[in-house]
């Protein structure tokens, strides 16, 4: 199953490099979100507790409701044209992300060889580093690039319940909670910015040089 | 659990009642309470008059009882001058930034405290993450838009690099496959004492991760941009805590996995890691010191250069490494004292750029000659306490087997001093054609007072080193398997 859903990530990601709509990058959000959720409820199934809930509810809370919602508020309030503003072809990205997951999975493959890791999720969360990194450097809004790095946290996420990761439930909440009130100040920063520097993209941050 | 009260859960407190408090004068008195309070804690637990019991996920040893004296000091001090500073305003809308500023100093204190006392990899990303947050807001102060620029940057770049973090600390948990530590969370203490079983492979691409990660709040070359332009557009005390204690505290998180590595196979390669992340900010700092026309932005440089001495010395090892926990403390110290006159100057004469400031000493002559003799002590002339730490580094340096990096640090170190000096005295003394200077007297302020006895700090510590002090650097010492 977790494999199952792992592969299904990737897929969003393949979405995400050829999609050129905003609101894609929304869906694609809640999407991921969902599929962590599913991870994170699945190992419960059979031994249910209402205690091992908490972490995977506050999951959906977070990234499949308030943040993108959140988001959605921003490009509405503030009118951002639908288009995202690739830097590249679309068709260039959709190679890129090709390419680095046919590395990441090769190597993990290699990998998993000296390590006890689970190679399908293990590979997927890392190919959605890397893919929120190309984000943030191929595109030109501000409110993509948060997108970007919403990916990017997503893909540690499931990199996490790859390595079987043992950080205790507390902690977990907190990089939550540290996630949504940083996805918060961005979003105010995104408001100032259009407000203040009348832009909404990267070009209007060049005033900082040396 | 009182010593957690104090410590931790106080200053979140405080935070809340600066929420419901409109008064920025009634906010300013709990929060210098709390501040004082933080600080003779933190002094009694570094003397060892008081032995903390902390809860699950929080402990002391030698190094969080080094740095947390340094946190407490620091945020002490910038308290102490904020209300002074907000009083006079500098741009029109910097007034709407007052409303959460000691909030979000009380919320900085609380979550830096929290990451320096935690022994557990997670605690202290959350704790880390918490600083970021705290303080990107404080940056954004003066409400223009290169502070809006420069809190974007930091947040977002900051944020990228603290995820790098979490990685390698994902891999730690890998490397702990098999072992003994399986199964038993991520304490830095238990790493500590089984780390000779950790996996090579995975123990390095921690390193690395985590290192890289960090680097973006240390400000190590070449993750350095978004630290610089925070610390130089952000309020003078903020650039101050941010330089003397932010900095710092995730050095420490450095700190802790390099003490994991070193009885592995990996220590050669981290202390290799570590020099070269040293001398590259050693150099950045020398490249841009010659075309910097910013002054704040030139302490920022100055910041970048001084952690990249300290990283240097702990990546060398032996005396340096020594050397490397006395700077830390020296530079704390100093850093607040270059920041405040900074700001002095900044609040009189509104601008940044070296080319508007003119005769300082003769319109400022307090902030004058204190940023003057501030600026000889960073440039570690004695009798202050960098000049010594700096020596202990050099020195380690020269007994090490790679005495060539002593001759690269100096030829970099000198062209630092003089570009650096060569902009400040422009400032000091430069007269614009034409200019008549009226001669005023510059009101004695609090800004003043703490500037002077911080650099009488600075002097008396080195000169009368106390025992307490060495004894606690060479706990640290011996913590990281330094044989001196």
């Amino acid at each position: 199953m977790q494999n199952v859903l792992s592969i299904l990530f990737c897929l969003s990601l393949f979405y995400l490099s050829v999609t050129s709509r905003v609101k894609a990058y929304v869906t694609i959000l809640r999407f991921q979100g969902l599929l962590l959720t599913v991870l994170l409820v699945f190992p419960f199934i059979h031994h249910f507790s209402i205690f091992a809930l908490i972490l995977p509810a506050t999951l959906f809370i977070v990234k499949v409701i308030v943040i993108p919602r959140y988001i959605n508020k921003i490009i509405l309030d503030l009118d951002i044209k639908r288009v995202i503003e690739p830097t590249i072809q679309p068709f260039t990205f959709l190679l890129l992300v090709i390419f680095s997951m046919v590395v990441v999975f090769v190597a993990s493959n290699i990998l998993s060889k000296s390590a006890d890791i689970e190679t399908i999720p293990f590979a997927s969360g890392f190919t959605a580093i890397v893919v929120g990194i190309f984000v943030i450097i191929f595109r030109k809004k501000l409110i993509i690039h948060v997108a970007g790095f919403l990916v990017l946290e997503n893909g540690i996420f499931l990199f996490g319940t790859a390595v079987a990761s043992e950080l205790p439930m507390m902690i977990e909440l907190g990089t939550l909670l540290d996630i949504f009130v940083v996805v918060f100040l961005m979003g105010i920063a995104i408001n100032k910015i259009s407000s203040t520097l009348a832009g909404f993209d990267v070009t209007v941050l060049g005033r900082l040089k040396d | 659990m009182f010593e957690f009260s104090i410590l931790i859960f106080i200053p979140l407190l405080s935070a809340v009642v600066c929420y419901f408090i409109t008064n920025i004068r009634l906010q300013f008195s709990v929060t210098l309470f709390v501040s004082a309070l933080h600080l003779i804690f933190s002094l009694m637990i570094f003397i060892g008059w008081y032995q903390p019991e902390l809860p699950f996920y929080f402990s002391t040893d030698s190094l969080s009882k080094l740095f947390l004296p340094v946190l407490s000091n620091v945020y002490f001090w910038v308290v102490l001058v904020s209300f002074s500073y907000l009083k006079k305003q500098t741009t029109a809308n910097s007034e709407e930034g007052k409303k959460y500023y000691f909030l979000l100093l009380n919320f900085y204190l609380f979550a830096n405290t929290a990451a320096i006392l935690s022994n557990h990899f997670g605690m202290y990303w959350v704790a880390v993450e918490g600083t970021t947050l705290s303080v990107a807001p404080l940056i954004y102060y003066y409400r223009n838009e290169e502070a809006l620029e420069a809190m974007w940057k930091y947040l977002f770049l900051v944020s990228i690099g603290i995820a790098f973090a979490f990685i390698g600390i994902l891999f730690l948990t890998l490397s702990a496959n098999g072992t003994l530590l399986e199964g038993k969370q991520l304490f830095f203490p238990e790493f500590v004492k089984h780390a000779s079983e950790l996996n090579p492979v995975w123990l390095k691409a921690s390193f690395i991760f985590i290192f890289v990660g960090l680097s973006t709040k240390i400000g190590i070359a070449p993750m350095h941009s978004a630290d610089v332009d925070a610390t130089s557009n952000s309020p003078s005390p903020i650039a101050a805590l941010m330089s003397g204690s932010l900095r710092v505290t995730a050095l420490l998180g450095v700190m802790r996995i390099f003490q994991i590595v070193q009885p592995t196979s990996t220590y050669q390669f981290a202390k290799t890691i570590l020099i070269i992340g040293g001398l590259l900010s050693l150099f950045v700092a020398f490249v841009f010191m010659f075309k910097v026309n910013n002054y704040k932005r030139m302490l920022a440089y100055s910041s970048i250069e001084h952690l990249g001495i300290i990283t240097l010395g702990i990546g060398i090892g032996g005396l340096a490494f020594v050397g490397a926990m006395y700077h830390v403390i020296y530079n704390s110290l100093n850093k607040i004292v270059l920041f405040f006159t900074a700001g002095n100057i900044h609040r009189k004469y509104k601008t940044r750029e070296v080319e508007g400031v003119s005769s300082v000493l003769n319109i400022l002559p307090w902030s004058g000659w204190l940023i003057m003799i501030s600026f000889l002590s960073i440039s570690a002339i004695p009798p202050f306490g960098i000049f010594f730490s700096e020596l202990m580094i050099f020195e380690g340096i020269l007994f090490s087997n790679k005495p060539w990096i002593l001759a690269v640090t100096m030829f970099l170190l000198l062209f630092i001093f003089i570009n650096m000096g060569k902009t400040l005295f422009q400032m000091l003394y430069k007269k614009n054609e034409g200019e008549i200077i009226l001669i005023k007297k510059e009101r004695f302020e609090i800004i003043h007072f703490a500037t002077i006895v911080l650099l009488m700090l600075l002097i008396a510590i080195a000169v009368i080193s106390p025992n307490i002090l060495h004894d606690n650097i060479v706990n640290i010492s011996k913590d990281f398997g330094i044989k001196l």
